[in-house]
């Protein structure tokens, strides 16, 4: 690959967690809540979180990543898209979670 | 246990202005900010309109000394192919009259949008509520509405602090606790939100300066829309889909972007760099659903208030702010909050200038959605519009291919080409727009064409039946 063609790929990669500002002196609690009986197993929560927090297991259910209170970008996007009403989302405890540096 | 006349949950521009409001108008008001500070938690494109200038002077005053301020006078539409090659470029147009549709202390602001970081915007906002009297807690998260019966009559924080008032004002944004804890909505419907990842750039100023001026960029080609918002030393580049119409992962869409090798020329030019990844949802419907409950008023984004036709969500915050803070003060002075009191406040903003962004919320959503967020009609739309500029001035001029005639009659030819697949599309969505023409531009037009075919045709046809045609066809 030569140079101006490395170049044109380094423009396109996006390292989010360069990217996303963080308050880390408070734990932002539990606050999504995962039923998995409940999930029938669309994708949607897979498909719209910009962390990668979901994916779907061999049972064909989704999996919410363990670590996910450090990564969320508290969109809440997963509690829009769940029909099924599987994901139930809060937001992290007041003075915690992402900063948002330029809005 | 506290109580107050007004409790908002929520600090941002939405909130604090009718927390503002509120107070200004002798009620004991508190309001909500889960952040460490208002702004820190918002992220959206972020441009107010030239209403600013008409509704709040005052404020945008304060704003233009804001550090992240840009003036907007210009939107530049980069028309890419699906090779990413840029096509062509059409801009909006700016003229002393169009800046005199809106005037203050004798300047012209009919044609300027101002560009402004959430972060330097909603602590001002929430400063003019506090010196109001309002009171702000910071850093607290609302876990829940208080209820009597059916009726909200407070909040409860995280910690299990109950605050007590008569009227709950949700001013909570799209995922909005209040609406849920009222039992308004569990989640908006698919087609009506979207999810928006942004990036943000850092650049330099001078660049901006130079490069750019005083004007925005949308990025318009066979991916969904993206804008670019420019502030005084950085930009935004995001862009969104309809929830019902998700296919991809967020990030993935943006990079689409990225590839534009215009897109990488500029961003190089400008010597920007990638600085901050946000994502948010952002309602977007032909017109807000319900937007109140039982002691409850849904202002901004909570609301379902955007724009139809931009998705603009700040003046429409403060004002449903505005609205439902005058409205929370009159129930409380007649001792009626009552859900069917407070349905006066829907009747109130459908009545106002808020009101009106609604009257064709069906056609603009809809312009939309099979336009721009259709990659796949893009592809078409991108070759008519190169067309269409390829017809319009200075083009003609400058295509020395053969003599001017013949120049013109191919592009004209391939324009004509183009018409039917892209007449159904006019035919559904912008020709029912046509009913927003106003009266009185309605008789000029019909004027207008009744002389021209009395001139080609002078007695085949009487007046009254070209007159009746043209009025037949404009509806």
């Amino acid at each position: 690959m030569g140079n101006k063609d490395q170049e044109q790929s380094d423009i396109v990669k996006i390292n989010i967690n360069q990217l996303v500002f963080r308050i880390e002196a408070k734990d932002p609690g539990d606050f999504i809540s995962y039923d998995e009986t409940k999930c029938n197993g669309c994708n949607g929560c897979v498909m719209v979180c910009s962390a990668n927090l979901w994916s779907l297991a061999e049972n064909k259910k989704a999996r919410l990543a363990p670590k996910y209170k450090e990564l969320c970008m508290e969109c809440a996007a997963c509690h829009e898209i769940c029909e099924s009403d599987a994901i139930v989302f809060k937001y992290p405890s007041g003075g915690s979670g992402i900063i948002i540096k330029h809005g | 246990m506290a109580k107050y006349d007004v409790v908002i949950v929520g600090g941002g521009p939405g909130g604090s202005y009718a927390a503002k409001t509120a107070a200004e108008l002798g009620l004991k008001t508190i309001f909500f900010e889960r952040g460490r500070n208002p702004g820190e938690k918002n992220a959206s494109g972020c441009g107010l309109g030239q209403r600013w200038w008409r509704d709040f002077p005052q404020i945008m005053k304060k704003i233009t000394k804001l550090h992240s301020y840009r003036e907007i006078h210009f939107c530049y539409f980069k028309i890419t192919d699906e090779n990413d090659n840029l096509i062509t470029t059409i801009s909006t147009a700016k003229t002393k009259r169009d800046d005199e549709r809106i005037m203050f202390e004798g300047k012209g602001y009919g044609m300027t949008g101002t560009s402004i970081y959430r972060s330097d915007l909603d602590p001002l906002l929430a400063n003019l509520a506090s010196d109001a009297g309002a009171e702000l807690r910071t850093s607290t998260l609302i876990a829940d509405l208080v209820k009597k019966g059916d009726r909200a009559c407070g909040v409860v924080t995280e910690g299990g602090e109950i605050i007590e008032a008569d009227i709950v004002i949700g001013a909570d944004g799209a995922h909005s606790t209040v609406a849920i804890a009222a039992g308004i909505r569990k989640r908006w419907d698919k087609e009506k939100v979207t999810l928006v990842p942004q990036l943000d750039f850092s650049c330099d100023e001078q660049r901006m300066d130079d490069v750019l001026g005083n004007a925005e960029l949308v990025w318009f080609g066979p991916y969904c829309g993206a804008y670019q918002v420019n502030f005084r030393d950085g930009f935004h580049l995001g862009l969104g889909q309809w929830m019902d119409k998700w296919d991809t992962k967020p990030v993935d869409m943006i990079k689409r972007i990225l590839k534009i090798p215009a897109f990488q020329a500029m961003s190089r030019a400008l010597n920007a760099q990638m600085r901050e990844y946000q994502v948010h949802l952002l309602p977007w419907m032909p017109c807000p659903g319900k937007t109140y409950g039982n002691g409850v008023l849904l202002i901004g984004d909570a609301g379902g208030f955007p724009c139809p036709l931009e998705a603009e969500g700040i003046w429409h915050a403060c004002i449903s702010g505005e609205i439902a803070a005058k409205l929370a003060a009159e129930a409380i002075s007649k001792g009626d909050v009552s859900e069917s009191f407070l349905s006066e406040y829907e009747r109130r903003w459908k009545q106002s200038a808020l009101g009106r962004e609604y009257q064709y919320g069906t056609e603009f959503v809809n312009l939309w959605k099979n336009s721009a967020f259709d990659p796949e009609f893009m592809k078409k739309m991108v070759l008519f519009l190169a067309e269409f500029q390829s017809l319009n001035f200075p083009s003609p001029i400058f295509d020395w291919s053969d003599d001017h005639m013949k120049a013109f009659n191919d592009h004209l030819g391939h324009f004509i080409d183009l018409l039917p697949e892209l007449g159904d599309f006019a035919r559904k969505n912008i020709v029912p727009l046509g009913k927003g023409i106003s009266a009185e531009n309605r008789e000029k037009i019909s004027a207008l064409v009744a002389n021209a075919l009395k001139a080609k045709l002078p007695r085949i046809i009487p007046d009254r039946l070209v007159e009746w045609i043209v009025s037949k066809y404009l509806g």
